[in-house]
């Protein structure tokens, strides 16, 4: 009897190990294997670089942040529309969708548009559950924090660790290039917010931040690269963004020297960085860059 | 013979619960600690062991791009049973640009504002103050 009940504790901690781990605390699930992508093994990334990569796509937060800061205005009409959610059938339309959705859940959510939250909230959970990661969603917590605008920070968090725990499993389970549809999405979203903006309030900081893009989009397009050659809807999305990428490719970023300052605060230790990126960039490659972005995204939202 | 069995496996589910616990509750501490004016970005759960004698001192690296024109605020908070206190340093490359520990007077701080005029990739190196076994929260939050 004794036996039996040790191996029951034993038992009993291998179960509750396996569920304290942080990662490991999602219920692991097989996937059919016509879900996964074959990626030839020379044209694999190390997972530490894709991590690096895909934790470091400029946040949608922090654009919605920075054209809140220059009292841009809410305007509704920059988001995707989410009445064809249900249309959607491919697994490469959802996971592109949830990108664009999350980058527009980040600017709802900083703009604190919470009644038209909800909406966009719905649409994040089908394409979730649709892909099978509506588990890494908490949906009605996200729902509530929104609704009743109690805490920001909160909202904020919670969303960006549902993104986070999506995009990890999605990863951990040889589904890599849902992945990276999901964070093209978020950065795509969040480039057509800014260069929409910047067309009504060209303000240095926000064309300097679009042509700083120079940088994440090669980033991203080392993201997408593996993928490219899979199927006919990878290799267009390769050319649009690769057609985008062309844009970028005479704008120059230099640098100017400089030490740092250091001063204490109230007991903060402040830095102010004295060195400094400058983007060179004319107002025609500006405007190719606003359309072409335009155009790419309204595109893919079409399921062109 | 129930309870015989229930007590200790209460007993081994306490410091599970209560990792669960601390990990989600420090976080929420954290983001809360980084004061008003500002909003979340990003956390980094930092666990390191103690420094071995001859060693590299344990150190967690995480990338970030942080953009020009841009004020961050990186906060930092220690779990109650940790050891260690930590720290980070903000690099470019392999340059330090700033730490929160400063050596030369022994001093720490819990948090750095950071006024980026240079977009591009940093790392942040977590540790923790004299390779001391540890477990804290790196927040990092736009600043404005």
């Amino acid at each position: 009897m004794m036996g039996k009940n040790i191996l029951v504790i034993i038992g009993m901690m291998v179960f509750l190990a396996a569920c304290q781990n942080r990662r490991g605390g999602d219920v692991q699930f097989t996937f059919e294997e016509a879900d996964t992508f074959p990626v030839a093994e020379a044209e694999k990334l190390s997972a530490e670089a894709i991590d690096d990569i895909v934790r470091n796509i400029s946040s949608p937060v922090e654009i919605a942040a920075l054209l809140q800061s220059m009292n841009v205005p809410f305007t509704i009409d920059y988001l995707a529309s989410t009445g064809d959610v249900d249309r959607l059938s491919t697994n490469f339309e959802k996971a592109l969708k949830l990108g664009i959705y999350g980058a527009d859940l980040g600017y709802l959510n900083i703009y604190e548009r919470t009644g038209n939250s909800v909406e966009v909230l719905q649409a994040i959970k089908k394409l979730a559950d649709g892909i099978r990661v509506g588990q890494f969603f908490d949906f009605e917590t996200i729902r509530r924090l929104s609704v009743s605008r109690s805490n920001l920070d909160s909202l904020l968090f919670l969303s960006v660790q549902s993104y986070n725990q999506i995009d990890e499993h999605l990863r951990d389970n040889q589904r890599g290039h849902l992945s990276a549809l999901m964070i093209t999405g978020v950065w795509l979203e969040g480039q057509y917010l800014a260069t929409q903006v910047v067309q009504n309030y060209p303000d240095e900081i926000l064309k300097n931040r679009i042509g700083e893009q120079k940088i994440i989009i090669n980033d991203l397009m080392m993201l997408l690269a593996p993928y490219c050659d899979g199927n006919r809807e990878f290799r267009l999305l390769c050319e649009k963004m690769e057609s985008l990428r062309d844009k970028y490719r005479d704008i120059r970023i230099t640098y100017t020297l400089g030490e740092p300052e250091t001063l204490e605060v109230d007991g903060r230790l402040t830095v102010i960085q004295n060195e400094e990126s400058n983007v060179e960039m004319t107002d025609e490659q500006l405007h190719e860059i606003i359309e072409l972005t335009k155009t790419i995204r309204n595109e893919l939202i079409a399921g062109r | 013979m129930k309870k015989e069995l229930l007590i200790p496996l209460l007993l081994l589910m306490i410091p599970i619960v209560m990792t669960g616990q601390t990990e989600a509750d420090l976080t929420s501490r954290c983001v809360l600690n980084a004061g008003p004016n500002t909003t979340y970005l990003k956390d980094h759960v930092i666990k390191l062991p103690k420094a071995v004698s001859g060693r590299e001192m344990p150190v967690v690296k995480e990338n970030i791009y942080l953009m020009k024109g841009t004020k961050y605020r990186f906060t930092l908070c220690n779990s109650d049973d940790s050891k260690g206190e930590l720290i980070v340093g903000i690099y470019e490359k392999d340059r330090k640009i700033i730490s929160s520990y400063d050596e030369k007077g022994g001093k720490t701080y819990g948090s750095i504002d950071f006024i980026c005029n240079k977009t591009g990739m940093y790392t942040l190196w977590y540790s923790f103050r004299e390779g001391e076994q540890g477990m804290g929260i790196g927040v990092v939050s736009l600043l404005r």
